[in-house]
């Protein structure tokens, strides 16, 4: 007798552990192999770009930090960086190098959040642990520089609010060898363990041509061997003052993302390491600003590399203090559309596995 | 099984480190003078001149005026002020744009409340909150 089959529909989230935000996914399944998979997204949905429309410039710095709440200060920037662009400022070298280091302090706070939570996801609890140990001390420094934990509020148009705090650059300085220890102590605890890279290696592969028509950016893009990073190849800010390099896996797969965040982590030390030294001793925080900020009629498109991948901010000014138009390239949002893609024939106990290495944020998906 | 054994000697090392977490709420948490918690407000210092209305992203400050009660006096004082904390998301944009610095941040941040009435900040309690305020408010 032949036993009659059928396909199931399986719910995951919208409230789940593994969605780290506010997700869902419908699955329909055919035993444990995923025949379709289709995400829902759009719960955490506030209307930033529609609500930017009638604040001034200044007034959409605090929504940007809502968006990917991770790495807020990357965000500050593309706006301010968007806005500069438009009006012609020139920024003070010591606020850039502020940004540079409250920037890349935030990419690897970002990572060791995308690091702790994906071995959670995969069964592993203490390196969760330990990343948020050192999370908490970047979280600290930042805390001290701009005054809040996540939303910093902290860059302003023409150059930051605050000056670093006595000793700050100091205790930044201190924490690029601890960090350097730890992280080895992660390759110790993870990367070497046989069990986290059978359970990795191959998994959610996809390949350079794909990554690149689904425009994919950051690390889902370089785990594909692009070498494509905008602080190397469009450099914006001060970046093109730091010698790093940009890590590069050719694999595709779940370890390949793996260890090209872990390698970012690295290039990140490095480039705090160098800001440090070159600090200048003093000067202005803030550029010549008018009193009233008015972006030129006109539009502008910028883009900067966040620790998810390429973000942008377009704007259409029509001359007032409030923007016309204005829209985020919001790098999670396009990251996610090869899920469906990834899933379609895996197992079941892969979902998270590919979902925790893409690495997306939900505040920034639904913008 | 290398990789295996390496990882379990790290957990191991690290089962003997000092430990990193506070006793919070029995021990106070240590807040830099930067951190933004709710506002305090020095009515005597404020002169109407609404930019901190002006500025603040989510509309949440009210405010109203009235003719300086000396008539030999020019401008105009506060009469009454309001925070609507449900709302306000501690963005520090207020704070920045005060000329008098007749309102600045504290460190209070634990301003949980049982009714979302309580979460209407008016001028006395604003006057009141008078602990932790920030040392240094402008840059």
């Amino acid at each position: 007798m032949m036993l009659r089959t059928e396909e199931m529909i399986l719910n995951v989230g919208p409230q789940h552990p593994s969605t780290h935000g506010v997700f869902r996914l419908i699955l329909k399944i055919d035993g444990e192999i995923i025949q379709e998979a289709t995400p829902v997204i759009g719960y955490l949905h506030r209307g930033t770009e529609k609500i930017a429309e009638g604040l001034q410039y200044t007034q959409i710095i605090p929504y940007t930090d809502r968006m990917d709440y991770l790495s807020a200060m990357t965000n500050n920037y593309v706006l301010c960086h968007a806005v500069e662009t438009m009006m012609g400022i020139e920024v003070p070298e010591r606020a850039e190098y502020l940004r540079v280091l409250a920037m890349e302090l935030g990419r690897i706070a970002s990572h060791l959040v995308w690091w702790g939570t994906y071995l959670l996801d995969l069964g592993a609890t203490s390196p969760f642990l330990y990343a948020f140990r050192e999370r908490e001390m970047i979280i600290n420094l930042l805390n001290e520089l701009s005054g809040a934990r996540l939303t910093f509020n902290y860059m302003r148009i023409g150059g930051v609010k605050w000056d670093a705090p006595d000793g700050w650059i100091d205790k930044v300085k201190q924490f690029v060898p601890y960090m350097r220890e730890k992280l080895h102590g992660y390759h110790e605890l993870v990367t070497g363990n046989e069990i986290f890279r059978q359970r990795v290696t191959g998994v959610g592969r996809y390949t350079k041509e794909e990554a690149i028509s689904y425009s994919l950016s950051g690390v889902n893009l370089r785990s594909t061997g692009v070498k494509w990073d905008l602080r190397k190849d469009e450099p914006y800010s001060i970046y093109d003052r730091f010698d790093f390099d940009v890590p590069v896996r050719d694999g595709g797969d779940c370890l390949a993302r793996y260890e090209c965040r872990m390698a970012e982590i690295e290039q990140s030390l490095r480039i705090i390491e160098q800001a440090c030294e070159q600090f200048p001793p003093e000067g202005p925080i803030m550029g010549k600003v008018p009193r009233i900020i008015k972006a030129p009629p006109g539009e502008t498109f910028v883009r900067i590399e966040a620790p998810r991948g390429e973000i942008g901010c377009y704007i259409a000014s029509d001359g007032k203090k409030e923007p016309y138009r204005l829209k985020f390239r919001r790098p999670s949002f396009y990251n996610l559309q090869i899920l469906p893609k990834l899933l379609k024939g895996q197992n079941l106990a892969n979902v998270i596995a590919i979902l925790g290495s893409i690495d997306i944020v939900l505040g920034e998906v639904d913008g | 099984m290398i990789g295996l054994m390496k990882g379990l000697a790290y957990t191991l090392k690290e089962l003997t480190r000092e430990k990193v977490t506070y006793d919070y709420p029995h021990e106070p948490l240590p807040l830099p003078d930067r951190f933004r918690g709710i506002q305090k407000f020095y009515p005597e210092k404020c002169i109407v001149c609404n930019q901190c209305v002006n500025i603040c992203p989510t509309e949440c400050i009210q405010l109203t005026g009235k003719k300086h009660p000396d008539p030999t006096k020019k401008g105009k004082v506060i009469e009454t002020y309001n925070i609507n904390f449900e709302i306000c998301i501690l963005c520090d944009l207020c704070t920045e744009v005060c000329p008098t610095e007749a309102i600045v941040m504290t460190n209070n941040f634990e301003l949980a409340e049982y009714s979302r009435d309580a979460l209407y900040k008016d001028l006395a309690w604003l006057d009141e909150n008078d602990t932790n305020i920030r040392r240094e408010n402008k840059p």
